[in-house]
């Protein structure tokens, strides 16, 4: 069974003094420098190296040290650092510094985290494939000719890539999932309000949900537990949070009710079909029932994920216009004009083709017809995943309908780089939780990705069976590529 | 519903939307967001039971205790900007 890598496995190394906090930073910085895989867009070579210092004189004074003291991770560079250049991979923002921490990053800090750098992603994470991104796409690291998946690619090309031990993605219709699918790593999106928003730059404020994305499970409940915490600052923050996932990694889940939606397998490749079915037989050999279920609302959630998201989006992007922050057009004639022409030069195409699209569902005569009507319809799929909770404890699905995309093979017509959304974006519409796993490899080398879905708050259930699964199957699905840091 | 989306539209939203759009673009901007907006108007074959929905996890609006508390220095909120001019954000006087 793979575990070197691991969080667990690294803070071994780290208390027994078999490597410092200090050489371990250095392997990392160094496969960075090396790696082709362009997943960091900025790396804080320096003020990694000074915290390295500083716990390695920790843990030389005797002290105790965390689970996850010393160990070098990575940000999406959605996620506001103090100090930090933060872009979202966005011309707009190039040379933005914000002034203050997100929570997340702020409560990892104080576990002592070591912060690598910044993960490439889309523009503003609008993209599936993280080529919207102003620094071009990260490469996954199974096949370099194929996207790593997105929206937050870089951190998922990262982890897959060894040149991180774990990171932070944020997932608005599936950003966290499916590049982990794509990339064979653990993603979690968390039920919407476990994890504070704050100081993450906002895309689509009520699906936007911060997540850990890991080699295994074990280490996305120990990030998991870690970050999800009531936060006064984001007024969508959940107040009865309870973060202890880890302590029921290992339950039985004998006698669990699991779901299958039938609407996932529609138009599913033939292999990733079959992995899934191999998935649903382990879990039958762990002891759970298995029960085939509709769920016909599904065939609503895409339109009306990408309604609204495109509506919150149009409205949390009105903020950049060239004054406060980021990219300012040179030369204009008045303020409307150099707000429209910043606009038009700092953000990429994607964007504003969300940001137009979301102006008009919002426009007067189109208001009822799709954004009110698609807030109601988001309301019928929170209903219709409620009954299945009723009845199912968790459910089980496939993350994406592919593999990971050759470059350049979705991006040129919008509606069909939109489907491949298809089987991630439910459980946003929903609020609700849901993980992605490795479950096998495709015929064309590629790793394939499972999701589990909860209900609110089940984190703590999904983990457990997701652990169980990884360790029924001895993490066989945990193919480590050969590149990056070898610990 | 979808309505054959115009060269004015474009125009219009973009004025809405404060974005700049240059004209060699309208056509094909016209041509992706018809085409986006056919897909989006699946949603309205559907039936809807209920009307009233609010938001995803029954959150209500909560404001907070009108206290003043402690900001941000206004010189470290300038330095994004150029650092302003006396305390304020700057943009160039165009008339001049």
């Amino acid at each position: 069974m793979q575990s070197d890598g691991t969080i667990t496995y690294i803070h071994n190394l780290l208390i027994t003094k078999k490597i410092s906090c200090y050489e371990l930073t250095q392997k990392y910085l160094d496969e960075i420098k090396k790696s082709k895989l362009n997943a960091y867009v900025n790396v804080c070579e320096e003020s990694a190296i000074k915290s390295a210092k500083e716990i390695d004189k920790k843990i030389a004074s005797g002290k105790e040290i965390s689970l996850l003291e010393g160990i070098p991770m990575l940000l999406k560079d959605n996620m506001s650092t103090n100090g930090i250049e933060t872009t979202c991979c966005s011309n707009i923002l190039k040379g933005y510094v914000p002034i203050y921490d997100a929570t997340v990053w702020e409560l990892l800090k104080q576990q002592g985290a070591v912060l690598l750098g910044k993960g490439n992603m889309d523009e503003f994470a609008m993209g599936s494939t993280c080529e919207t991104s102003c620094f071009g796409g990260a490469k996954n690291p199974h096949d370099i000719s194929c996207v790593a998946g997105g929206s937050s690619g870089g951190v998922a090309a990262a982890v897959a890539g060894n040149i991180a031990v774990y990171g932070l993605g944020s997932d608005t219709g599936g950003s966290i999932r499916q590049p982990a699918a794509f990339c064979g790593i653990v993603g979690l999106k968390p039920t919407y309000g476990a994890v504070s928003r704050y100081g993450i730059i906002a895309y689509a404020s009520s699906f936007d949900q911060v997540g850990p994305m890991t080699h295994t499970v074990q280490d996305a409940s120990i990030v998991f537990d870690a970050i999800s915490k009531y936060d006064p600052k984001d007024s969508t923050s959940c107040k009865n949070i309870t973060c202890d996932t880890f302590c029921k990694l290992n339950n039985s889940i004998s006698g669990m009710k699991i779901g299958i939606p039938k609407e996932y397998f529609e138009g599913i490749d033939s292999e990733i079909q079959k992995s899934i079915n191999q998935a649903i037989e382990v879990y039958k050999s762990l002891g759970a029932q298995i029960e085939y279920f509709n769920l016909p609302e599904l065939k609503y959630a895409l339109p009306v994920y990408y309604i609204l998201v495109c509506a919150e989006a149009s409205s949390n992007l009105g903020r950049y216009d060239g004054i406060r922050y980021g990219y300012k057009a040179e030369n204009y004639t008045d303020i409307n004009d150099m707000i429209c022409k910043t606009r038009a030069k700092g953000f990429g195409k994607e964007v504003k083709r969300r940001i137009l699209l979301g102006t008009y569902v919002l426009s007067a005569g189109y208001y009822d017809a799709y954004y009110k009507k698609a807030q109601n319809l988001r309301g019928e799929i929170v209903r219709a995943f409620k009954r299945a909770f009723g009845k199912f404890d968790i459910l089980l699905a496939p993350t994406a309908a592919s593999t990971a995309f050759k470059f350049g093979m979705t991006s040129s017509n919008p509606v069909e780089m939109y489907l491949t959304d298809i089987y991630t974006v439910p459980v946003n519409t929903a609020g609700i939780p849901a993980i992605s796993l490795p479950c096998g490899f495709h015929s064309n080398g590629l790793p394939i990705g499972m999701q589990l879905i909860g209900d609110n708050f089940s984190e703590a259930k999904l983990l457990n069976a997701a652990n169980m699964y990884e360790m029924k199957t001895e993490r066989q699905f945990l193919h480590k590529t050969d590149m990056g840091v070898k610990i | 519903m979808v309505n054959m989306i115009k060269r004015e539209d474009i125009l219009n939203i973009a004025g809405l939307s404060k974005l700049f759009v240059e004209e060699n673009e309208l056509d094909n901007l016209a041509k992706e967001m018809e085409n986006i907006v056919k897909f989006a108007d699946e949603i309205n074959n559907a039936e809807i039971s209920s009307d009233e929905f609010d938001n995803i996890n029954g959150l209500c609006n909560v404001l907070r205790e009108d206290i003043a508390k402690e900001s941000f220095d206004r010189e470290l909120i300038l330095k994004n900007a150029d650092g302003g001019k006396n305390g304020f954000f700057q943009i160039k006087n165009y008339n001049q």
